[in-house]
């Protein structure tokens, strides 16, 4: 998996970053000395690195350049700075991407995959998942099962994916909808159930019928 | 200045030559002067008088349009006593030395009160700064915590960031060329970070967000055009009906992009519209609904001046508000 290595003097922020990339299943690395940064990151040779700009000592920008010239490994800036002249500032040093905080968990996971899919540390997400005994296949949006197969719309195939993402498990209207504007997907309490029930008609014509179970007042269970 | 004003300022010197002038003919009637001789007298001392008075009119015109000159092609006007040469006259040489002490201590206070503004200015971007270590930290606690918290808390923080982000905007808006970079950006990523920076009020508001043609790319500050965006989504789920939906739309219209936020909230009030933009202003809508500051959109129009991007509302009461923002052709652009 790949290791990202953190480097930001705000011990609240460190620890849950490192804990958030911990179960997001990459290997974090955060520094908690100052001094030495580029030699610190040549021994442990991350894939990528989260780097704040007001650091003690050496500033964010000249230790960028620095990490440059010690190792080639993407850098993404995560700053509270959001002046347009630090932004271009950082990127001419060479990083990669710029995000200021406080950011959203979403955008954050977004840009730093986006990274390592650019540079090519990142592995590739799957793209079939399977789960009580449908087949659905990401990037063409279809879902299958007992030989028979259904085309979803944009909307359906997030829904199930989440859906089968957590199989077995409860989960809520309130995450469902979360996770449909994570993907660009903004819609709202209603339009959720329509689609729901579209869904459901689909999985019912490959012979599931009930496959998507509602727990009332708690929300949906694959 | 007219001849009739400098006549009336001369008004009692006049008159007191002209008493004069009587006392001494009647002086030199009594001891036997020929009434032919008077007239000559007279009519000499008249003339050499008023030649007097023009070439003093013609002096001040002249000075005064001097002055004038200097005054229009000034570009910091309480610098004018500065910059101008010294009057050759005493008493107007003295009333000139006070002018300028006057003007010097002016400059100073000006510049006080310049230093003092961009310290605050300073301050406060300084403080939105640090604020926001401690709401990074807290959005990533709040990831560990069970769905209905973590959504209540996560949009609590919210919440705070737009009030902070308001602040810096503000801050801003007083010298914006400071801050502003041009540069081409795609519509959809404006609107992806609006949304993003503000989804948790429109989830909890029951927000459906459509989003139609976003591929156009435009030239302009991405900071401020998200700022300005993420204000009108504000309004939209803040003054939202029943069922409410934000479709952001745009069109290209020859080298211009248009870009239509239309919402079907309750809409603004005919009579209120024109005032919409006004500082402070909050409106019927705004005082029902509470928590308003009437900053919002004073802040988008000032901005949105500063950026050349023209900013339009129609609305009707009870169908919903269009807000059309027009980001101009490149070429077009008044500022670098």
């Amino acid at each position: 998996m790949a290791r990202i290595m953190i480097i930001e003097d705000d011990p609240d922020i460190r620890e849950e970053l490192t804990l958030l990339l911990e179960n997001e299943g990459y290997t974090p690395l955060s520094i908690e000395e100052f001094t030495d940064v580029p030699g610190q990151a040549a021994r442990e040779h991350p894939d990528l690195i989260l780097l704040d700009i007001g650091l003690p000592g050496k500033d964010g920008f000249s230790l960028c350049a620095a990490l440059r010239k010690a190792i080639s490994v993407p850098v993404i800036f995560v700053t509270s700075r959001d002046a347009g002249v630090d932004e271009v500032r950082a990127l001419s040093l060479g990083g990669d991407d710029y995000i200021t905080k406080p950011y959203s968990v979403p955008v954050l996971l977004a840009r730093i995959k986006a990274v390592l899919r650019r540079t090519g540390g990142g592995s590739e997400a799957a793209d079939v998942l399977e789960a009580c005994g449908l087949c659905l296949t990401l990037t063409k949006g279809v879902v299958s099962a007992n030989g028979k197969t259904a085309e979803l719309t944009r909307n359906e195939l997030q829904i199930l994916a989440c859906l089968m993402a957590h199989a077995g498990k409860i989960v809520s209207r309130g995450d469902l909808i979360d996770t449909l504007w994570d993907n660009q997907i903004y819609i709202d309490d209603n339009t959720l159930s329509v689609n729901m029930t579209r869904l459901r008609a689909k999985l019912a014509e490959l012979g599931l019928p009930d496959a998507v179970k509602t727990r009332r007042g708690m929300g949906y269970q694959l | 200045m007219t001849l009739r004003e400098f006549l009336s300022d001369r008004m009692g010197r006049i008159a007191l030559q002209l008493i004069c002038a009587g006392l001494a003919a009647l002086f030199l009637f009594a001891v036997g002067t020929q009434p032919g001789i008077l007239v000559i007298l007279f009519l000499v001392l008249f003339l050499v008088f008023a030649a007097a008075q023009i070439y003093d009119f013609c002096c001040q015109c002249s000075r005064l349009r001097e002055l004038e000159a200097i005054w229009d092609g000034l570009d910091q006007k309480y610098l004018f006593a500065e910059c101008v040469p010294p009057p050759k006259g005493v008493y107007e040489r003295r009333l000139f030395d006070l002018t300028r002490r006057a003007g010097r201590a002016m400059t100073g206070a000006v510049s006080d009160a310049e230093a003092s503004q961009r310290e605050y200015r300073e301050y406060v971007e300084r403080w939105v700064h640090e604020i926001k270590a401690p709401i990074t930290a807290a959005r990533l606690i709040c990831r560990g915590l069970d769905g209905d918290t973590r959504r209540k808390l996560t949009a609590e923080l919210a919440q705070i960031e737009a009030n902070i982000e308001r602040a810096l905007f503000y801050a801003r808006a007083e010298n914006p060329e400071q801050d502003c970079l041009f540069r081409q950006v795609n519509l959809g990523e404006i609107a992806f970070q609006a949304i993003e920076n503000h989804r948790s009020l429109l989830i909890q508001s029951g927000v459906r967000v459509e989003t139609e043609n976003l591929n156009d790319t435009v030239y302009t500050d991405e900071k401020w055009a998200v700022f300005i965006l993420g204000q009108l989504l504000q309004n939209a789920a803040r003054y939202r009906g029943d069922e409410p939906v934000v479709t952001l739309s745009a069109k290209p219209l020859g080298k211009q992009v248009r870009f239509i936020i239309q919402d079907n909230g309750i809409g603004i009030p005919a009579h209120e519209l024109p005032r919409v933009f006004d500082r402070g202003f909050t409106g019927s809508n705004g005082r029902s609904r509470g928590g308003s500051t009437g900053m919002g959109l004073y802040l988008c129009k000032k901005l949105a001046s500063f950026m050349d991007l023209g900013l339009h509302i129609v609305s009707r009461e009870g169908e919903g508000t269009a807000v059309t923002l027009t980001f101009p052709a490149r070429e077009n652009l008044t500022k670098p």
